[in-house]
């Protein structure tokens, strides 16, 4: 599946293709050794490969745009819109290079990579949030971006490819769909547990049994999504021969495994560098808007950082590829709820934060009744544009119910 | 998948007005002389109306007395409409609310069968896809109108339960029924229904839910950001949207009803000629239309005094509201579509059965209830979609089991009874549930009238 995703990734953004010239330039420059799968690039044409050559990277100078608005007024609101759109096209770019990192290194790491970096930027922001001691920040982040890819980018896959081919059913593997629905409910049963624990006031010793809970269901949960993540890939020689089928010349990558490398460090400190900025104005921006925390984090963030994704799974589902479409929306739910929550536990615990799996019980309940509704909708294996449309009208009514609530940890303060 | 494209919901409503005309006659005892309609017709009316040359079996034309006895006479189950004038005259006459409640329970029944009657003549003239609509619009008229007084009333707490009641009597009650009977008589074999479909009416009955318990638990995790007024914007809202999907399924059912539509003309020329009678309406596309209105006009007026008589039945019958509004008033609204969905099925034509009770529970929580908190909008009413954590919850786990037994695609006796078990646990639980709004707001529910406002009131400021 990665590696049809990176066909036609490669396909849906333009990108400057010129290998003999690269190559040319390569035996000039460098001298090596010539080989097809390495190319190795000056510094410019480096340059000129990942951020000049895509559409999206005229946002970025939104980036340090954001940080000049930060040291020259005080407007918390346009400094926090600012720097969201800066992230995006970071996001973008980040996958684009872990990609090119994929080629490298064969598929079942290349498959690793992308399973474990494809939601890097949610995990960044939530780390540093962490740092902040923002723990509601960080589950409410979390949360909007399983909803968001659960009901909003499905939704819109659906609803895409179903206009486009409105003549029939599009279908999709429903083996795979029933299982990665049956991966969600296990992510919300773990997130229900302590969040009953706590509001049955039934724990042994309280205020720490929660807490215990969570920190050993997240360990859980991480074996199980390295189970998981071992079992796609073991059932995945299947796919390898389909893939080098369609596996043409310009599937070269385009910039060398150390380039990829550190075009992915340098993404990754460039966003970590936004994102501290963009915590720290979450608040700001809450008052000036007047808009509640929960609705910010909720919805907004997700939204914004999910947009390559998006775009990505709207492109395969009107391209008849509904399970490449799948593949981003669900996997993606199913990296953040089974890696990137658990993930955030452990890491709280090593730096002695007390982030639980407590959501709170609104925000639980709602990840309930959405995984409910998600998993009876994929279960058949058809889609068509209506129910891509109860999808999209689903996440209305839930970025409805958040904009009308306020987290009663934050009145009590 | 051609399967896939055949929405049940629209093909059971056009198909039962073919089907269920036939129904009607082989069942209810009736003069069907149409050769003597249309001299009568002749006689009575004087000029000859072009459609008479036309094709006169597609259109009759009747005089007045025809079509009375047409409409009013020819069924059984109208031997109880003379109990509506009596449940009045009671109501004048007599204090005693328990039995103004209990006559004119009984005299709306067959008002809700001929309404349903109605509107299948109707759709006769206006097409399978107008036709589809109007069953799908008026099919639960009778609870829309109950509803819409209670509102008038302020009777809040009576229009959700009763909606409610609804859903959970076409879900579990007349489901399991028409999966039990059919069971007995098909006792060999599996019946199978459409599995495609029963999916999607799950997933459209879940999202129902979620508009549902959305409010509920922002309300009962006192989480709103405006007390009070939060959780009504997001009802009003929700229900918009539920409105809009509501129009989405109806126009995505339609859109691929046309493409199947011949089939069914053959299917419903095979029925005609096994029972060996026609198809055509009894009564002209105006008399339609009359009747409608006469029909609707009766039973609004019964509705008024059967709402108002709730309390006080409640009161002498010593039992809660909650019960009768959500076991009684349905399984009495709904016992003309109960009996049909039971006929399909002993006909082993399931996937019928299954487009009358889920696609009525799907009307009702999709479209009437949504359509009752505009309308209370509009009213300045403050209806909302927070029916209270235990009916709330109490639907969710039923729309779960139901989705459950339906996703197969084959049912037998043994789910039947399950779903009809199922349907007593929660009667029972009703009939032990006192409404928490009731005994906060210091008015004792037995043995004193309760004011109406009592229930607006204490909607949003009593506490649970």
């Amino acid at each position: 599946m990665e590696f049809d995703d990176e066909a036609e990734h490669r396909r849906l953004f333009r990108v400057e293709t010129n290998s003999p010239q690269i190559k040319a330039v390569f035996s000039l420059e460098q001298g090596g050794s010539l080989s097809a799968k390495a190319t190795k690039n000056t510094v410019i044409q480096s340059f000129k490969i990942v951020i000049l050559s895509n559409k999206l990277n005229l946002l970025l100078p939104f980036g340090p745009l954001a940080i000049l608005v930060h040291y020259l007024t005080d407007n918390k609101g346009w400094f926090f819109l600012l720097s969201l759109l800066g992230i995006t096209p970071l996001a973008e770019r980040l996958g684009y290079a872990t990609e090119q990192l994929a080629c490298y290194t064969g598929p079942t790491v290349g498959g690793l990579l992308n399973a474990t970096f494809g939601n890097v930027t949610e995990l960044i922001i939530s780390i540093i949030a962490l740092k902040n001691g923002m723990i509601r920040v960080v589950q409410l982040t979390l949360l909007g971006s399983i909803l968001s890819n659960m009901l909003l980018v499905l939704g819109c896959s659906f609803f895409c490819g179903g206009i486009v081919f409105s003549r029939k059913q599009q279908v999709f593997d429903k083996g795979n769909a029933v299982l990665n629905s049956g991966m969600l409910l296990i992510a919300v049963m773990s997130l229900l547990f302590p969040t009953l624990l706590h509001y049955t006031h039934s724990e042994v010793h309280a205020a720490s049994s929660e807490l215990v809970l969570s920190r050993s269901t997240s360990c859980i949960m991480l074996v199980s999504y390295a189970a998981y993540l071992f079992f796609q890939l073991k059932s995945q020689p299947s796919f390898l021969t389909e893939s080098e089928e369609t596996w043409d010349d310009d599937e070269v990558p385009e910039i060398s495994k150390w380039e990829a490398i550190i075009w992915l460090l340098i993404f990754t400190a460039w966003v970590s560098l936004l994102s501290g900025y963009l915590v720290d104005a979450i608040e700001g921006a809450s008052v000036s808007w007047n808009v509640p925390i929960s609705f910010i984090s909720v919805i907004l963030l997700p939204i914004v950082g999910n947009a390559a994704e998006h775009a990505g799974a709207i492109m395969f589902a009107m391209k008849d590829k509904l399970d490449l479409s799948l593949g981003v929306a669900i996997g993606s739910s199913i990296q953040i709820s089974m890696f990137a929550v658990p993930f955030c536990v452990v890491i709280s615990w090593m730096m002695g934060e007390q982030m639980d799996l407590n959501f709170l019980l609104f925000e639980t309940a709602i990840l309930f009744i959405s995984v409910i509704v998600v998993a009876f909708f994929l279960q058949e294996g058809t889609s068509n544009y209506f129910k891509g449309l109860m999808l999209i009208l689903s996440y209305l009514i839930v970025a409805a119910s958040f904009f009308v609530h306020q987290d009663p940890d934050q009145d009590d303060t | 998948m051609s399967h896939c494209k055949v929405p049940a919901l629209i093909e059971a409503q056009v198909e039962m007005g073919s089907v269920n005309e036939l129904e009607h006659k082989s069942l209810f005892r009736r003069e069907d002389d149409s050769t003597q309609t249309k001299e009568a017709s002749l006689m009575e009316q004087g000029s000859l109306s072009p459609s008479f040359h036309e094709h006169a079996t597609k259109s009759p034309k009747n005089s007045v007395i025809k079509s009375i006895k047409i409409v009013i006479l020819s069924n059984k189950l109208n031997l109880l409409l003379p109990f509506g004038p009596l449940a009045i005259l009671v109501h004048y006459m007599v204090d005693s609310k328990g039995w103004v409640f209990l006559l004119s329970l009984i005299g709306i029944t067959p008002l809700a069968e001929r309404l349903g009657y109605a509107t299948e003549q109707l759709a006769f003239y206006t097409g399978p896809t107008v036709g589809g609509l109007l069953n799908a619009t008026f099919g639960n008229v009778t609870e829309l109108i109950i509803s819409i007084f209670a509102l008038k009333n302020g009777m809040i707490r009576v229009v959700q339960q009763t909606l409610l009641g609804s859903i959970l009597s076409n879900m579990l009650l007349v489901l399991g029924c028409a999966f039990f009977c059919g069971g007995l008589v098909f006792h060999q074999k599996d019946q199978v229904f459409d599995k495609g479909i029963a999916v999607v009416n799950s997933g459209l009955l879940l999202m129902a839910v979620m508009g549902i318990l959305f409010p509920a638990v922002l309300y009962y995790t006192h989480s709103e950001v405006h007390t009070g007024s939060s959780e009504l914007a997001l009802s009003r809202f929700s229900s918009c949207i539920m409105l809009i999907a509501y129009a989405a399924y109806l126009f995505f059912q339609l859109k691929s009803q046309s493409s199947s539509y011949s089939r069914l003309e053959e299917e419903a020329n095979q029925n005609e000629e096994a029972s060996g009678e026609d198809e055509d309406p009894e009564i002209s596309k105006w008399e339609a239309i009359i009747w409608l209105s006469i029909l609707t006009a009766w039973v609004s007026l019964l509705s008024g005094y059967l709402v108002d008589a709730i309390e006080g039945a409640s009161v002498s019958w010593n039992i809660p509201i909650a019960f009768i509004s959500v076991i009684l008033l349905p399984i009495v609204g709904n016992a003309a579509e109960h009996a049909g969905a039971i006929m399909f099925a002993m006909k082993d034509k399931l996937d019928l059965s299954l487009g009358v009770a889920i696609g009525s529970s799907i009307q009702i929580s999709m479209f009437v209830v949504p359509f009752c908190v505009v309308i209370g909008w509009m009213m300045g009413e403050q209806m909302d979609l927070n029916f209270q954590l235990f009916e709330t919850a109490m639907l969710f786990i039923t729309v779960i089991v139901v989705a459950f037994f339906l996703q197969e695609g084959t049912s037998n006796y043994f789910k039947g009874l399950m779903l009809i078990l199922c349907y007593l646990i929660v009667a029972a639980s009703f009939f032990v549930h006192e409404d928490p709004h009731q005994d906060c707001s210091g008015v004792k529910q037995v043995g004193s009238s309760l004011q109406a406002d009592d229930f607006t009131n204490t909607k949003f400021w009593g506490e649970v």
